[in-house]
């Protein structure tokens, strides 16, 4: 479970230290697909939780996502809605309902983890 | 051996979702960066303004200057009398002593037609709206103003009397015919702002057109003033 998190903070040096920075106007669309893909990997996160983890549906949501919601803003600005915060309110909704689950299922083991070693000790 | 495949392919994700936040922050660090240089130059241009105009002041102040010391110095006659002459040509158009034509605008008004009930004065143009007119007028630049012949000066009066408007004293009766000379296209739309003077006057079928005319020619004050005031005790003769 370290492994993403550490590439996580791996990636964001390498950004940081590529020095590379998207045109000026596409800056809000990038910040709507990072939501969307962090609320995949979460979402991901907590399939693996599951087990009911698949390749597949975490590669291509994790795209589709984020390219679903760049789309939707775009279209937004095109008829003049604020799009965004739709995206936004999703998403971070989403993200916060992904990171419950696992925080939960995290708990859950720590405890079985306690039980199971206090009823070795009897 | 399944579950490290997984793991796998979620550090990769995640080191392209940190690449890809590790981007944004430098866009939107540099974008704080570049509002603050817009800033800067819009500060610069501000500068650079205000400067020229110090130095056309300071320019215009020379000039004037130049004059006063040719009057104090009492030499050099023909400059004087010049300047003089110039002055008193600008003074003149400023008071209204002199014809002025240009482009400009025709306003007529006229008393409404339609009798819907209620007050009829209401239905008739008064010195007010003729006041609200000239005032509109004024403040989109013109440059000279009559109504019906009589020009608008400083000591100029619009008042009623009975079912009549006395400009400068004198009676003026409907259809009034106002002239100013300035821009045309200023003057219109001063006018005919929504909720301006026209607008206002709409409701009670006060008949108001405003035509634009390259060539508008506003008449000079015309009548006699009497300096009765005890500092002046002379007579002018505009």
């Amino acid at each position: 479970m370290i492994a993403p998190i550490l590439g996580l903070i791996c990636g964001v040096f390498i950004g940081v230290a590529s020095k590379v920075v998207i045109p000026y106007g596409y800056s809000g669309y990038v910040a709507i697909a990072i939501l969307a893909c962090l609320d995949s990997v979460l979402g991901g996160i907590y399939a693996i939780s599951q087990k009911q983890f698949d390749l597949k549906i975490f590669i291509s949501g994790f795209f589709c996502n984020g390219i679903l919601a760049v789309g939707l803003v775009l279209l937004g600005n095109q008829l003049n809605i604020n799009l965004s915060i739709a995206a936004v309110v999703v998403y971070g909704s989403r993200i916060f309902n992904n990171f419950s689950q696992i925080r939960r299922f995290l708990l859950n083991k720590t405890q079985k983890q306690i039980i199971v070693v206090t009823e070795k000790e009897e | 051996m399944r579950k490290n495949h997984y793991l796998f392919a979620l550090t990769l994700i995640c080191v392209l979702l940190g690449m890809i936040i590790g981007i944004q922050y430098n866009t939107v660090k540099k974008q704080n960066d570049l509002a603050e240089n817009q800033r800067l130059t819009e500060l610069t241009a501000t500068l650079k303004k205000v400067q020229e105009e110090n130095e056309a002041l300071q320019v215009h102040l020379d000039e004037k200057e130049k004059i006063i010391k040719d009057y104090e110095s009492g030499q050099n006659y023909g400059a004087t009398i010049e300047n003089l002459q110039r002055e008193m040509e600008q003074l003149r158009i400023f008071a209204g002593l002199t014809e002025v034509h240009g482009s400009g605008v025709i306003v007529t008004m006229n008393d409404s037609s339609t009798k819907n009930g209620g007050d009829s004065n209401a239905y008739l143009v008064h010195a007010e709206d003729i006041l609200g007119v000239i005032n509109e007028l004024n403040l989109a630049g013109a440059e000279a103003v009559s109504i019906n012949g009589k020009r608008i000066v400083g000591t100029s009066s619009i008042s009623c009397a009975g079912s009549i408007v006395m400009v400068n004293g004198e009676r003026v009766a409907a259809p009034f015919e106002i002239l100013a000379v300035g821009d045309s296209d200023i003057l219109q739309s001063a006018l005919r702002f929504p909720g301006g003077v026209v607008d206002n006057l709409a409701p009670w079928g006060i008949e108001i057109t405003i035509k634009k005319e390259s060539d508008v020619v506003v008449l000079p004050y015309t009548q006699t003033v009497l300096w009765k005031a005890p500092a002046l005790e002379q007579e002018v003769v505009g």
